[in-house]
């Protein structure tokens, strides 16, 4: 680099100045007064009792936690984001082979593309009157299961807390892949052709060229998906609160969904703010997992 | 033989793709019933509420891209291409804040809001979505700005150039692509915010068109096709904004994370 040269560049380099850093200002102060600060708050009051109105919170230690630690709900909610999870890898393989397909010959192919991209932007707050009235009773996923046969599958799905969050999921899916579509469809454009000219010169089908050249070649795209998959999914809030409210009894609640329930609707803020730590402490650990394997998988050459 | 395997993959694609429109058909299809297209689309916009929820959600979108805008592309620069104390500790600083849900920080993000004497003006949901966002835009930036080639940079330094022209003049030009995702998303998660504004927005000509579902509901009483007409028009700005930038976003996006 050229600014190493002279007298100042060299300083440059053995001590960064100062002044590079205040570029990093605004972000940081903007994080640092809303975010950090709430972090570090919602610590402490996890080791009060308050109501989130009155004056003066009360410590109580630990008692927070151990209640954490006993509240089936909220396992039940944890459960729920684990399940959950594994509706990333669904998401994965949709979005993967639908932008392969669409990497084909496809007449009017820039209108699937949008159609699957467009509920990555609709709000659920905007969503939800339709998914109500389309799991209803006599709602069109019933219509449509009568419609193959399946009539003996009705049900009030989000009545009943056994398939509420079937329900839930359906959306979830609906509303997440073409996020993934989106990142394999871009990343597929920057292959070179002819490395699927090469496979099929070489015999290869279509599934073996899937399964040989086209996955091994989105690694990044996957890893960048898995780590933007689960953080969306242990942030899960709207769908579930504005659809279903977290019932009937409690079988569709998430952890953003119940802690808000404590804190804010229970007026219970210390409870909601040990369950949040609980929360981050969980995804920690999942952090620092996924990042391991990310980089043994880029160690191997994956 | 080649054209029957394109028909093939037209109609698979095409019963592939069809269940991601059938709830956008129940709900456009939901909006002309009843009264009809224009009575039903009429009465909404005839709502004195449905204007000042909308230009509501504009000012507060708007405020949004902006404070997220110059905070992301500010600190990604510095993070990708400055010699810089601490990079990584800031750019985990940055990141890590990607994983914590708004619903999970309301109590001390109220405790905030009411502090700062911002309780039920914009500012209220602007600053803690723009922080969040933040995370999100330098998480995608730093690795585009990290691709631009340093000889790029480094000719412009032989110029002269003081680091903040450098990036004036050269890498936010470049980087245009990322920036498109940045201004979209920034526009399209505040837009579509729904629980801060129903907690720090509670006065009724302050609120946001999220809220307008539930308020419609109340307004419109049994009259669903209304509500409908209602969530197409709110829709709408995110699905346009989209659109009209897709090109620019599907190739940010890949350029961003991909690094």
């Amino acid at each position: 680099m050229t600014w190493q040269l002279t007298r100042q560049g060299r300083g440059f380099m053995r001590r960064p100045p100062l002044r590079n850093s205040f570029y990093l200002v605004p972000a940081l102060v903007l994080l640092g007064a809303l975010v950090y600060f709430s972090v570090f708050y919602t610590m402490w009051l996890s080791t009060h009792e308050w109501d989130g109105f009155g004056p003066n919170p009360l410590f109580v230690g630990a008692d927070n936690y151990a209640k954490v630690f006993g509240d089936a709900v909220y396992w039940k909610s944890v459960l729920n984001v684990a399940g959950f999870l594994l509706l990333i890898l669904l998401q994965m393989a949709y979005g993967l082979l639908m932008a392969v397909a669409l990497h084909g010959r496809v007449v009017l192919g820039v209108v699937y593309r949008i159609a699957l991209f467009v509920p990555v932007v609709l709000a659920p707050a905007v969503m939800a009157p339709a998914f109500r009235e389309i799991f209803s009773p006599d709602g069109q996923f019933n219509q449509a299961l009568e419609a193959v046969g399946l009539g003996a599958l009705r049900h009030a799905w989000l009545a009943d807390p056994d398939t509420a969050i079937f329900a839930i999921a359906v959306i979830a899916i609906w509303s997440g892949t073409g996020f993934s579509f989106i990142l394999y469809y871009a990343a597929l454009t920057q292959v070179d052709p002819r490395v699927f000219e090469a496979a099929r010169v070489d015999g290869a089908g279509r599934l073996r060229t899937l399964w040989s050249i086209t996955i091994p070649l989105m690694s990044r795209t996957h890893l960048t998906y898995l780590v933007l998959g689960t953080i969306a999914t242990i942030k899960l809030f709207d769908i579930p609160q504005i659809i279903t409210g977290g019932g009937p009894a409690n079988s569709t609640q998430f952890p953003a969904t119940y802690i808000y329930r404590a804190g804010v609707v229970n007026f219970n803020a210390g409870y909601g703010a040990a369950m949040t730590v609980v929360m981050v402490v969980i995804c920690l650990i999942l952090a620092v997992a996924q990042l391991r394997l990310g980089t043994r998988a880029e160690r191997n050459g994956f | 033989m080649r054209t029957i395997r394109t028909g093939w993959n037209q109609l698979l694609v095409t019963l592939a793709v069809a269940p991601f429109v059938i709830p956008l058909a129940v709900m456009v299809g939901r909006s002309v019933g009843g009264e009809g297209f224009l009575r039903n689309y009429g009465a909404v916009l005839n709502r004195p509420e449905m204007l000042t929820f909308l230009r509501n959600s504009v000012v507060i979108a708007a405020g949004t891209v902006a404070v997220t805008f110059v905070c992301t592309m500010l600190a990604s620069y510095a993070l990708a291409k400055l010699p810089l104390r601490g990079r990584e500790v800031a750019f985990y600083l940055i990141v890590a804040a990607l994983t914590l849900p708004s619903a999970a920080l309301t109590v001390p993000l109220f405790i905030n809001v009411r502090n700062l004497g911002l309780y039920d003006t914009p500012w209220a949901v602007i600053l803690p979505i723009a922080a969040l966002q933040t995370a999100f835009g330098v998480f995608l930036a730093r690795g585009f700005m990290a691709g631009i080639p340093d000889e790029t940079i480094d000719a412009a330094r032989v110029d002269g150039a003081n680091s903040f022209r450098v990036f004036w003049y050269i890498v936010l030009p470049l980087s245009r692509p990322v920036a498109a995702v940045v201004i979209v998303w920034t526009f399209v998660s505040a837009w579509n915010e729904y629980l801060l504004p129903l907690l720090f927005l509670q006065e009724v000509d302050q609120q946001t068109v999220t809220l307008l579902p539930s308020y419609f509901v109340g307004q419109f009483q049994a009259d669903q096709p209304k509500v409908f007409a209602a969530t197409v028009l709110i829709a709408l700005p995110t699905v346009i904004c989209y659109i009209a930038f897709s090109r620019f976003f599907e190739r940010g996006i890949m350029a961003g994370s991909i690094k």
